[in-house]
């Protein structure tokens, strides 16, 4: 079983929507993949039409009690499980807080799914919490949607000086620009700059794109109602780059 | 399993014989099984069945469909059309052993299926393998190995289905639960294509991980329905009964039910025919070379033919006897060459499993040369079998067992057979008390040629016989024959290895290791054979133990005390 977190200190940068069309592209590729929506929020559990649950789920499951298999959703696409949102997760960092290892309380839980399961996806919430140090820990990779501005580069810093002071060095990172606007002069600039500094970003990005809006009337993944679009292409082409930087085997 | 790979020089380059290295298992490995994934294989342990549903025949699809959208709010997806074709041998050996292969074409997908103890999906390229040995190293092989053994695949059933999948949705539009619905059709055997029959519309619940209520609703209101019946015949089992075919109705084992009272002729007409009707099943098999075994049944029937036409005494004109004897000994001859190459072929790997492992390779030559030689006269049993001879004679046999069926009269069955069989036990009994350590081993070879007659005299007319004491004995004349013939064969194969080099050594270059570890193989089938010889005289004295010889004479002589 592998795990790759989508992460990015901000919010609003198309976490949820790289989370949501990878694992979808990954579950047609052949591979059992488990997305886990750890944002209360709840977007990706709303996309796969999933209802989150309203209370108790996480509370039981920190402290042993509950398995996490009972509590995941088969999606309505093959291969393709969701462990919806919990409105509870607000209360999660108080939770993990509690326990003797609280870092290593996600990969504790995982580690019954590890047959079930070829690859979990972690859609995470914004913001440096107890939760997003779970995630740093149990994933081999982070997934960073970048918007091509100024002050992405800064959260970008400060991410990666957090995983240094942290020593999660060997956290793969894989920064890819997200909602990039080729017109904006800033977004080129920034496009060209970036890279430079921080050679391990991915060269396939998602360009601002209205069809990847439109997922929310939908409440379906863009690769699967738009597979030929350009945002549905962009998907596409960024899962590939991963199983390449990952060495996933996908079957077929 | 012990490991027979083919050395670095074990491939062949030149195709001429690729066809052919495929008859016969020659690169024999271990298979490892493998629980989990392998390779684009995966396997799941056995579904439930009370997921199952099926239609009424009579009952038509449109008020069931428009009953569950009454009930549900659901989509249905578009059809996929699938067609379905199950492969088995000409004998049916994997349902035998309890497995269904099955393979599935929809648009360009394609996957094999086994079904048994366990489930396997394999995403297959290609063809359908034919032999075993052709299938990659996964678990679908080490499930149909054993089962199949020799025997090539055959698609045997073909069936067309249109599948439906109906999605249960809640408010959110979300799927919670699935239903495949399934309209069949099967193939018509020998019908002109396309021409197809029906089968029950099947319905199975697919649940939806985290949605067992609502699978649990969808079951309870199914139930209800009074047209739904709550389980699905086996498709395969289902398609059978409606075109009429019968699995397993090839079958060369002997089945007889005779009486004693009974006409002897009437008897020996019907094992002919039973005989005869098992060489005609495996002639097509035989002359378009699919796997060895359909020779190998032929053959036997041919020989328990002319075991039954010396034995049986007394039933049939002598002189057309006469005539019919010599007709299948011809038979037995034009046959006997591609039999030895196919049993060469098949215990290749035991041939090199006896050598040292670094000497296996020097072995190749020998392979290559028994594949071209089967292949030579293979081609011209074929031709053999097509021609009028061979025709002439089945014929006239058929003829033949018609017309002598057709009237009564003679010895009843009970007096020919207790005679036949106590005089060849007697003379059994005494050839083989006469064999010493001395002995030439053609009194061996006797002993065996009569054992035979009396096996197959037994085999016959078992029902004649109170079952647990004939087959007793049956038991110990098999054991004694596998023992004879052991010795025999390998006495056999050591002379003819020895023939194959000096003919390998005439038609080209061969090299002396190859030559050496021949002799190493005839040295360790004759030193094999040798110790044979030393077992016999246990052997035989186990079979004409007191209590054996005691039973069989009860047996001969309880019909006429009785009567
Ligand atoms: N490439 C894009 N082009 C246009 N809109 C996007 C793109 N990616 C995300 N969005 C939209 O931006 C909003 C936030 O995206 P989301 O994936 O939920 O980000 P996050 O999970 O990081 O908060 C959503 O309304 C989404 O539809
Ligand atoms: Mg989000």
């Amino acid at each position: 079983m592998r795990v790759i977190g989508v992460y990015n200190i901000k919010g609003g940068v198309g976490k949820t929507s790289t989370a949501v069309n990878l694992a979808h592209l990954a579950a047609e590729s052949g591979l059992r993949v488990l997305i886990w929506d750890l944002d209360p929020q709840a977007a990706t559990t709303y996309y796969f039409r999933v209802q989150a649950k309203v209370r108790g789920g996480s509370k039981k499951m920190v402290r042993g009690k509950s398995e996490l298999g009972d509590l995941i959703k088969g999606s309505d696409y093959p291969n393709l499980d969701l462990l919806p949102a919990d409105f509870s997760y607000r209360k999660l960092d108080l939770l993990l807080d509690d326990s003797k290892h609280p870092t290593s309380q996600l990969s504790r839980l995982l580690d019954p799914l590890g047959c079930e399961f070829d690859l979990v996806i972690l859609d995470s919430p914004p913001s440096i919490s107890l939760l997003s140090e779970n995630i740093f820990h149990v994933a081999e990779a982070l997934l960073i949607p970048t918007i091509p501005t100024t002050l992405s580069l800064r959260t970008l810093e400060q991410l990666y000086d957090f995983l240094h002071k942290q020593q999660l060095q060997s956290l793969q990172r894989l920064p890819f620009f997200s909602m990039a606007d080729r017109r904006k002069t800033m977004h080129q600039e920034m496009m060209q700059q970036l890279p430079r500094k921080y050679p391990e970003f991915l060269t396939s990005w998602i360009p601002y794109a209205s069809d990847i809006e439109r997922m929310g009337i939908h409440r379906e993944p863009v690769t699967a109602f738009g597979r030929n679009t350009l945002a549905g292409r962009a998907y596409q082409r960024l899962w590939e780059e991963v199983i390449g930087r990952l060495r996933l085997r996908v079957k077929g | 399993m012990r490991e027979c790979r083919s050395g670095p020089g074990g491939e062949r380059n030149d195709d001429s014989g690729q066809e052919f290295t495929k008859h016969y298992n020659l690169e024999r490995e271990s298979i490892p099984i493998e629980p989990t994934t392998v390779d684009g294989d995966c396997m799941t342990s056995a579904t439930a069945t009370d997921r199952h549903f099926s239609l009424a025949p009579s009952s038509p699809l449109a008020p069931f469909l428009a009953a569950l959208e009454e009930q549900f709010g659901c989509l249905v997806e578009p059809p996929q059309e699938v067609i379905r074709t199950y492969y088995d041998s000409f004998d049916w050996r994997l349902l035998d052993g309890g497995g269904r292969l099955w393979h599935e074409q929809e648009g360009r997908e394609s996957r094999l299926f086994w079904s048994g103890s366990v489930q396997i999906e394999w995403r297959q390229r290609g063809a359908v393998p034919r032999f075993s040995w052709d299938f990659p190293h996964n678990a679908m092989r080490s499930m149909i190995a054993p089962l199949l053994e020799m025997r090539a695949l055959l698609p045997q059933v073909k069936l067309h289905l249109t599948r439906h999948i109906i999605r249960i949705l809640d408010q959110e539009q979300k799927t919670v639960v699935r239903i495949c619905l399934e309209e069949n059709r099967v193939a018509v055997p020998h019908g002109e294509e396309g021409s197809v029959l029906p089968l029950a519309v099947r319905l199975e619940i697919l649940p939806l991980r985290g949605y067992q209520e609502e699978s649990a609703a969808l079951h309870r209101w199914l139930t209800t329905l009074p047209y739904l019946h709550k389980s699905a015949p086996d498709l395969l089992e289902e398609a059978l009964a409606v075109t009429g075919e019968v699995a397993g109705s090839y079958s060369p084992k002997l089945h007889f039910h005779f009486t004693p009272e009974m006409s002897a002729r009437q008897a020996a007409c019907e094992i002919h025919r039973f005989l005869l009707a098992v060489m005609e099943s495996n002639l097509a098999g035989v002359q378009g070379d699919i796997d060895s075994e359909f020779l190998h049944d032929f053959r036997v029937a041919m020989r328990r033919t002319r075991s039954a036409l010396g034995q049986i005494k007394g039933v049939f004109d002598p002189e057309r006897v006469a005539h019919f004897a010599q007709r299948f000994a011809w038979l037995g001859q034009i046959t006997g060459p591609t039999r030895d190459m196919d049993v060469y072929l098949l215990g290749y790997c035991d041939y090199r499993d006896r050598l040292p492992k670094p000497l296996r390779s020097d072995l190749d030559p020998l392979r290559d040369f028994l594949i071209a030689h089967q292949r030579q006269e293979q081609r011209q049993l074929a031709k053999q079998l097509e021609g009028s001879e061979f025709q002439q004679l089945l014929t006239e046999w058929r003829d033949f067992l018609t017309h002598e069926a057709s009237h009564d009269g003679g010895p009843t069955l009970g007096e020919v057979v207790d005679r036949r069989i106590d005089r060849l036990y007697r003379k059994v009994i005494k050839e083989g008390k006469a064999i010493n350590d001395h002995t030439p081993a053609e009194a061996l070879h006797e002993l065996r040629k009569r054992c035979k007659k009396l096996r197959y005299m037994m085999e016959f007319f078992q029902s004649l016989y109170p079952a647990p004491e004939i087959s007793r004995l049956i038991r110990e004349i098999k054991r004694l024959l596998d023992h004879l013939g052991e010795h025999q064969d390998l006495e056999v194969q050591a002379e003819k290895l020895r023939h194959f080099a000096h003919q390998m050594a005439a038609e080209g270059e061969v090299s002396a290791d190859t030559f050496l570890a021949m002799g190493m193989l005839v040295g360790d089938l004759l030193r094999q054979q040798q110790q044979k010889r030393e077992d016999f005289y246990q052997q035989f004295s186990s079979f004409a133990e007191r209590r054996n010889r005691r039973l069989l004479n009860d047996l001969v002589t309880q019909r006429g005390e009785l009567t």
